[in-house]
């Protein structure tokens, strides 16, 4: 066993040690990739589904509250294991970078080639600044408590302001049908969706009315603290399944 | 081994083969699927017509026509409080440019009213060439969708001719099939770029044996984590969120008038009576359906109030009609292929006079009972018919509508 080990007597793999200990970097990173943008990627989809998938659900109220919610679980589970195991501040942007990546194929064959909607309509949101700053708290504070609070706080409260702007521009207003419609409404209306009729929308339903219209800040305060708790509680289902046995018999 | 494997692969591929061979486009998309009696009692479409049926890329086509809301909605099925008029294509391959429900032009999802009558029209434009097999429908909220009409759409000419432009309120003129995709993919290399860029500062050095191993020796923490680390970090903490807030906030002075995704229900109150309008009353006594026969006996009371004589010239059902062969000439359907041409015969073929009561049976016979799977009926939950009985005015051809209701009775022999 190498568990324990006194720095004293520490030595550093060098030689062919080193090579094998590299090879079996690469071979984890790898597997890591595939895995991540396999699962977290389903994990996405059917928890955040449409409210990414559209342009036309992503509103002020449910997308800001849902996306970093869920968005959040799978870089809580691999930081709680890379940090603690092995002092790599990368977990989130590793996580969400898979999950672009994923979510990219995606709409390029699935919606735009196979099922012919224009790519700018399923464009995907991007959590990567959040990712970034939740991997950089982290490393600087090495405290869970700070990590959940700070930064998962700064995960959901980043999503919204960084991704204005990307879809901004599709809630410039169009006159149409005798009515006001955004953009991202009339792409709703005129790209054909058969199954996914205009009522099944998710969005604008609640009564966050009672600061006027700041519908958007309100959401992401509420995702803010949901967020700290589902960062605790997804920190300690990587740490639950992870495992260092097989590193221990090197 | 070796030939074990090799036969299994042989006769996997034959396998395979068998289902490349037999490679065909799919003919329907569950429009028989809904239960019958959702198809016979919610949504009565009639009168549905397609301006063409052949046309180019970015050429318009529409489809308007007509549909009753049954009285007698299923009690099953919740009240059609949210309903939205929709056309079934495989994907986008026509867009709907417009829409109108009663003249009046609406976005959203609609409220109907049990009993009322709309006319509707909407228009399409093609976008991929192809031949298409298209419904217009409504989706119904926590119900389905009830399918009207199909036909077959055929768009010719090349996609690189589809172009989509719309005016926003700012005057500016967009191009929808491509607005803002390269803002969008400008801000995800972005990101990448710098998230890729944090990732490889750590993937550069031994990872994770190496790290394990320093970990668990205890005291190199200064080696895992570099000061240089801790500065880049303390950049990107302080870097990434200024940069999203400026950014953010230069979207906003670009887009100032951007506005929230609209999300109202359009209320469109019904037409006066077109069915069940009053002048000729139909009452349905009994029906029952003969299995073997594949036919359906009705049992009604006709009432003409008219000053005309009528007669009885088709039953429509889930786009089923059934024709009274003798008044052919009279019939203002729609293009659909399921018509059965003699499918419905009197009891009684005389006109029934201004004034005159007459308790009848109607039957209407055909195959397509059983082919649209309306006679699975007699197995559901809730059994009961509904239709159209559409009357014509024997001296002015003026046409009557009746939507009609019963429980149906099985007779197996």
């Amino acid at each position: 066993m190498s568990v324990n080990i006194s720095n004293r007597s520490f030595r550093p793999y060098t030689g062919e040690k080193a090579r094998i200990t590299r090879a079996y970097d690469y071979l984890i990173l790898v597997l890591a990739l595939f895995l991540f943008i396999g699962s977290f990627h389903l994990h996405f989809a059917l928890t955040v589904g449409d409210w990414d998938f559209w342009v036309d659900w992503k509103d002020r109220q449910w997308w800001p509250l849902v996306t970093p919610l869920m968005g959040i679980t799978f870089p809580a589970a691999v930081q709680s294991v890379m940090w603690t195991k092995f002092r790599l501040p990368m977990g989130a942007t590793l996580c969400v970078a898979a999950l672009l990546i994923g979510t990219w194929i995606t709409r390029i064959f699935a919606y735009h080639y196979w099922n012919y909607f224009p790519i700018n309509m399923v464009l995907p949101a991007t959590m990567l600044p959040g990712a970034l700053v939740l991997d950089a708290i982290l490393m600087l504070s090495n405290s869970l408590t700070v990590t959940a609070v700070l930064g998962g706080a700064s995960f959901a409260l980043l999503f919204y302001p960084s991704n204005w702007p990307l879809f901004g521009m599709f809630h410039v207003p169009v006159e149409y049908g005798n009515g006001q419609l955004t953009v991202a409404d009339l792409f709703g209306f005129e790209y054909i969706r058969t199954g996914m009729p205009e009522y099944l929308r998710i969005i604008e339903r609640g009564t966050l009315r009672t600061y006027g219209q700041y519908a958007a800040p309100l959401a992401a305060f509420c995702s803010a603290l949901l967020c700290i708790l589902m960062y605790t509680l997804w920190w300690f289902i990587g740490k639950w399944f992870a495992t260092v046995r097989y590193l221990n018999k090197i | 081994m070796k030939q074990l494997l090799i036969k299994c692969m042989a006769s996997l591929g034959f396998i395979l083969s068998l289902y490349t061979l037999n490679i065909a486009t799919v003919m329907a998309h569950g429009e028989k699927a809904l239960e019958p009696f959702i198809r016979m009692r919610t949504i009565q479409w009639y009168d549905v017509q397609w301006d063409k049926q052949k046309f180019n890329v970015n050429e318009e086509v529409s489809v308007s026509g007509k549909f009753h809301v049954a009285e007698d909605w299923p009690v099953s099925v919740p009240k059609p409080e949210a309903a939205f008029l929709n056309i079934s294509t495989p994907g986008p391959v026509l867009i709907r440019t417009e829409r109108y429900l009663n003249g009046k032009p609406f976005m959203n999802s609609v409220a109907l009213q049990p009993g009322g009558d709309y006319n509707f029209k909407i228009v399409l434009k093609g976008r991929l060439p192809g031949r298409y097999h298209i419904h217009p429908f409504f989706n119904l909220k926590d119900a389905g969708q009830v399918m009207g009409p199909g036909v077959w759409l055929e768009i010719t000419g090349s996609p690189s001719d589809f172009s989509n432009k719309v005016k926003t309120i700012n005057g500016e003129v967009i191009d929808m099939e491509t607005y803002g995709l390269g803002n969008g993919i400008f801000w995800h290399l972005f990101w990448g770029l710098l998230a890729t860029a944090w990732l490889l500062w750590w993937l550069r050095r031994p990872l994770f044996i190496p790290r394990y191993r320093m970990l668990q020796a205890g005291g190199l923490e200064d080696e895992l984590v570099t000061p240089n680390d801790r500065l880049i970090a303390k950049a990107m903490l302080v870097g990434v969120p200024l940069l999203v807030l400026a950014v953010n906030a230069m979207t906003i002075s670009e887009y100032p008038n951007a506005i929230p995704l609209q999300a109202s229900l359009d209320q469109i109150l019904p037409l006066s009576a077109q069915v069940n309008a009053g002048v000729v009353d139909v009452e349905t006594l009994k029906a029952e359906y003969r299995i073997p026969e594949r036919s359906m006996e009705f049992t009604v009371k006709v009432n003409n109030r008219s000053e005309n004589p009528v007669q009885i010239g088709e039953f429509s059902t889930a786009n089923v009609h059934f024709l009274n062969k003798d008044l052919q000439a009279a019939y203002q359907g729609d293009s659909t292929s399921m018509t059965a041409f003699e499918g419905l015969s009197l009891e009684n073929p005389a006109p029934i006079q201004p004034g005159e009561q007459r308790t009848m049976t109607i039957t209407a016979r055909d195959g397509f009972w059983e082919s649209e799977k309306l006679n699975g009926l007699i197995r559901d939950a809730d059994s009961r018919i509904g239709g159209l009985l559409f009357l014509y005015d024997s001296v002015t051809a003026a046409r009557y509508i009746s939507s009609i209701t019963a429980a149906v009775i099985p007779k197996f022999n």
